[in-house]
């Protein structure tokens, strides 16, 4: 009996966790608290009445959220709807990439954050006059990821029209990007889909799908709901007939009645997707026809996510630090050009950028998120892939506020001297000081050719007046810049870098994205990695040793034998 | 992992101190809208007045401003377009204006068979201010052959973000419940584009032609506030005319409307 009622009990206990777990929680009722928690950790940049509008906000890009229109970008609810307080939460602790929101997991408590969600809630009276939860996007049907889901998805991002902002192969490039603003008229760069590192509300597959489903409520991404998709209400067969059909110049007497049918279908899908989302009761029929019609729009929509999916790597790469020092690899014989396939067999290394805001003009909104290098040496010369991201391909643009030309650009900043060991001093990471830094400086006005600068400082750069044999290729595909370099590993001007195998060398980067306004100063940057000749896992280290070692057993048995005879002579 | 957050979190606290250097600035000009009545109700009317007119724009004849097509451009650039945000005709007729009642509470029902349609034809909405009666479904045509998407940028009701893609050549819009307007309808993929709608409640709304005119029929005999808006040259819902409509008769009530 007793048994009995612990087991009861344990059961009760149990449900009761599993549906506390089930059941996201729901904010409390709003209170001073949360005022004073919102004033003390949001107010600076969403201001105190929640329009966005806090005194650091001018520098930001995103702009913080206004949240008087009551507009989220990252929900898990439907386009037109509001998000749910575990969507509000959410984003309050895990932050948003990409942007300067970041995420108060450790600096607010839980109660604090849920006591902010409430409290944010207080700023736009759509929360409290809604009559019914916000409607979440059903997350049910997902499909596996599989080569042909991709491949599915990937025939949908163009036919659906992705392209036209994201790009051909999701670099962010479309050639919509650049005119894109948000509900306020700010630049609003669409997302580079490589770079999953940066999607503010996560790019997990189910996090893409309700992106794409629910839309970014106050961006230029709309919503891909139900009814947006050519064809809803007709099978996956169906609705290519129909798009074929409509490709078509000209159709016969009976394609022209088939086309006619199949749009009566899709007509008459789409009038019970209205009629319900005006709030009309439907019959079981038309229930069934909508319910139909969701699955294949929802099927679509999980291959068109599992295609985004396919387009990241699977995390963030590790910073060119540690063990992941950029290691110029040695061969022997000519090194390979830019197109040469002997560079995908390399794995790059990966050199994060931030905004430089060191020293004005900053930049507080960089929209390059990294370089990614490559290199190859051989007995005299060194040559370097970089690979980065810029949505736009800027050559010749004139600043509105400063007159300045803007063009996209790269500089590989070397010491002039290379420091003696890992304790010796560096020049300054921002174009060296009181030590010099050797430059390379390119830009996409001139492709071909770089540039070789001795810097003492950011606003201290000389061009060497003994321009160096470099050579050079640039080129701009796909969102993406490729720069190759080669050069000698020893040249005779005393303000090159003189490389020497198994030498570390400091290394740093600056680039300028010209569409977004970086000229100068207002740039990205790293501070100072290390790039290293990797010595020569050559013969010599196997062959020396061992003959070193055969020599001096050769020698210790002669001089054996030679003490040997001596002593038997003098005997 | 940690070095990113590290690096964020300065980068946050840099820009929240040197924030603290500007003053933000938020009021930006509101847009101007339309007034409704607080209650509308459609009944038969016979023997109701005309109220008809020419709205003239009063300054230099504006320079026509071509839009510059940056992309699509064989759809869209098949033949030059003009900003329309200030279409000024001969005799400065101005084109756009909404002409309406302000304080109508009783009068015809909609015109039930009218189409409320906007078409995305050659990269441009046709027409640029349509007035879409409320509880009725805007209908987006897309004769391109190309993808739009239909941002309608609604405050009262909810704003719309929805991709018509390039095969989705007629795409209904919900119905909206609350009275607005006007707001822009813009497309993202083609900057360029813009149109305005108005939610309306009642039909006594009328949009000027190429030749400045609007009419306003069906009117039950009395006294009126008429209203105008215009996007360029703004409202006139502080002082608005007031004109006295007689049973079968025909009045005439002209506006002359600056830049605002
Ligand atoms: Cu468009």
């Amino acid at each position: 009996m007793r048994i009995r009622t612990v087991a009861l009990l344990l059961t009760l206990f149990g449900m009761f966790v599993v549906l506390s777990l089930i059941y996201a929680q729901n904010a409390p009722e709003a209170s001073e608290k949360g005022k004073e928690v919102y004033e003390n950790s949001c107010a600076h940049c969403h201001g105190t009445e929640g329009r966005g509008d806090g005194a650091a906000a001018e520098n930001l890009l995103p702009k913080p959220r206004d949240f008087t229109r009551g507009l989220y970008k990252i929900r898990s609810t439907e386009t037109g709807e509001l998000p749910t307080d575990q969507d509000l939460f959410d984003i309050i602790t895990e932050g948003m990439p990409g942007s300067s929101m970041p995420g108060w997991e450790t600096a607010l408590s839980a109660n604090d954050r849920w006591e902010v969600v409430a409290y944010i809630k207080t700023f736009y009276d759509g929360f409290k006059e809604a009559e019914t939860p916000p409607k979440q996007i059903n997350l049910s049907g997902k499909v596996p990821y599989s080569e042909q889901s991709v491949e599915t998805g990937k025939a949908l991002y163009t036919e659906l029209g992705c392209i036209e902002c994201h790009g051909n192969i999701g670099r962010g490039d479309g050639t919509s990007a650049p005119d894109l603003t948000d509900e306020w008229g700010f630049q609003s760069w669409p997302a580079n889909l490589t770079q999953g590192w940066n999607f503010r509300g996560g790019a997990d597959t189910e996090d893409i799908f309700k992106r794409f489903i629910g839309g970014l409520a106050g961006s230029a991404m709309p919503a891909f709901e139900g009814d947006s998709f050519p064809g809803f209400g007709l099978t996956a067969e169906e609705s290519s007939r129909m798009i074929e059909l409509d490709n078509k110049d000209e159709m016969t007497e009976v394609e022209e009645e088939e086309s006619a049918q199949l749009y009566e279908k899709y007509d008459a899908a789409v009038d019970i997707a209205l009629n319900l989302a005006e709030g009309t009761e439907l019959s079981a029929e038309e229930k069934q026809i909508y319910d139909d019609a969701m699955k294949v729009v929802y099927e679509k929509s999980w291959h068109l996510a599992n295609y985004v999916k396919s387009l990241m790597p699977e995390k963030r790469p590790e910073p060119a630090i540690g063990n992941n020092v950029l290691r110029s690899q040695y061969i022997q014989g000519e090194l390979p050009e830019m197109d040469n396939t002997a560079w995908e067999t390399l794995e790059a290394r990966y050199f994060p950028l931030v905004g430089q805001i060191v020293i004005e003009p900053r930049q507080f909104n960089p929209t390059i998120d990294a370089v990614n290098v490559k290199s190859y040496y051989n007995d005299t010369e060194v040559a370097f892939l970089f690979m980065w991201d810029d949505r736009t391909h800027t050559t010749d643009e004139t600043d509105d506020e400063t007159g300045k030309t803007l063009e996209d650009a790269l500089a590989v900043q070397f010491p002039v001297k290379v420091p003696q060991g890992p304790t010796a001093p560096k020049p300054y990471f921002l174009w060296g000081g009181r030590l010099p830094v050797y430059l390379w400086h390119w830009k996409a006005s001139a492709p071909e050719q770089v540039t070789e600068l001795t810097a003492k400082g950011i606003n201290n750069a000389e061009v060497q007046e003994a321009q160096g044999e470099l050579q050079v290729q640039g080129t701009y595909t796909d969102g993406q810049y490729k720069l190759w370099v080669k050069r000698a590993l020893k040249t005779d001007d005393k303000k090159d870098l003189q490389l020497d195998p198994g030498v570390f060398v400091p290394i740093a980067f600056s680039a300028w994205d010209g569409a977004n306004g970086d000229v100068d100063t207002k740039r990205v940057m790293t501070s100072w990695y290390t790039f290293v000749l990797e010595p020569v896992p050559s013969s010599k280290r196997f062959i020396y040793p061992p003959l070193i070692a055969l020599l001096s057993v050769g020698f210790l048995f002669g001089l054996r034998a030679f003490v040997q005879r001596r002593n038997s002579e003098e005997a | 992992m940690k070095s990113y957050l590290l690096a964020s979190l300065t980068v946050l606290l840099a820009c929240c101190y040197i924030g603290t250097a500007f003053a933000a600035d938020s009021d930006a000009g509101e847009m101007e809208m339309l007034v409704f009545p607080e209650k509308y109700k459609a009944m038969a009317v016979s023997n109701g007045g005309t109220i008809s007119g020419v709205v003239k724009f009063e300054g230099d004849m504006p320079e026509k401003k071509a839009l510059e097509i940056t992309k699509d451009e064989k759809v869209c650039g098949a033949d030059e377009k003009f900003d329309e945000s200030l279409v000024v005709g001969e005799g400065n007729a101005l084109k756009n204006t909404i002409v309406y009642l302000i304080d109508i509470s009783a009068g015809k029902d909609f015109d039930k068979d009218a189409k409320v349609e906007i078409d995305q034809k050659g990269c441009k909405f046709t027409p640029h201010i349509q007035i879409v009666p409320v509880g009725e479904r805007l209908t987006m045509l897309n004769s391109d052959k190309i993808m739009h998407n239909v941002h309608i940028f609604s405050k009262i009701n909810k704003p719309v973000n929805k991709a018509q893609p390039k095969a989705r050549r007629k795409m209904p819009l919900k119905a909206v419940q609350k009275a607005e307007g006007p707001v822009e309808v813009k497309c993202d993929v083609h900057g360029w584009m813009s149109a305005w709608i108005s939610y309306v409640p009642h039909p006594y709304f009328a949009v000027t032609n190429e030749k400045g005119e609007f009419m306003l029929e069906d009117v039950p005999a009395g006294e009126y506030k008429l209203g105008y808006w215009h996007e360029a040259c703004g409202t006139n819902s502080k002082a608005p005319v007031v004109v006295t409509v007689e049973a079968g008769g025909t009045i005439t009530q002209d506006f002359t409307l600056k830049l605002k």
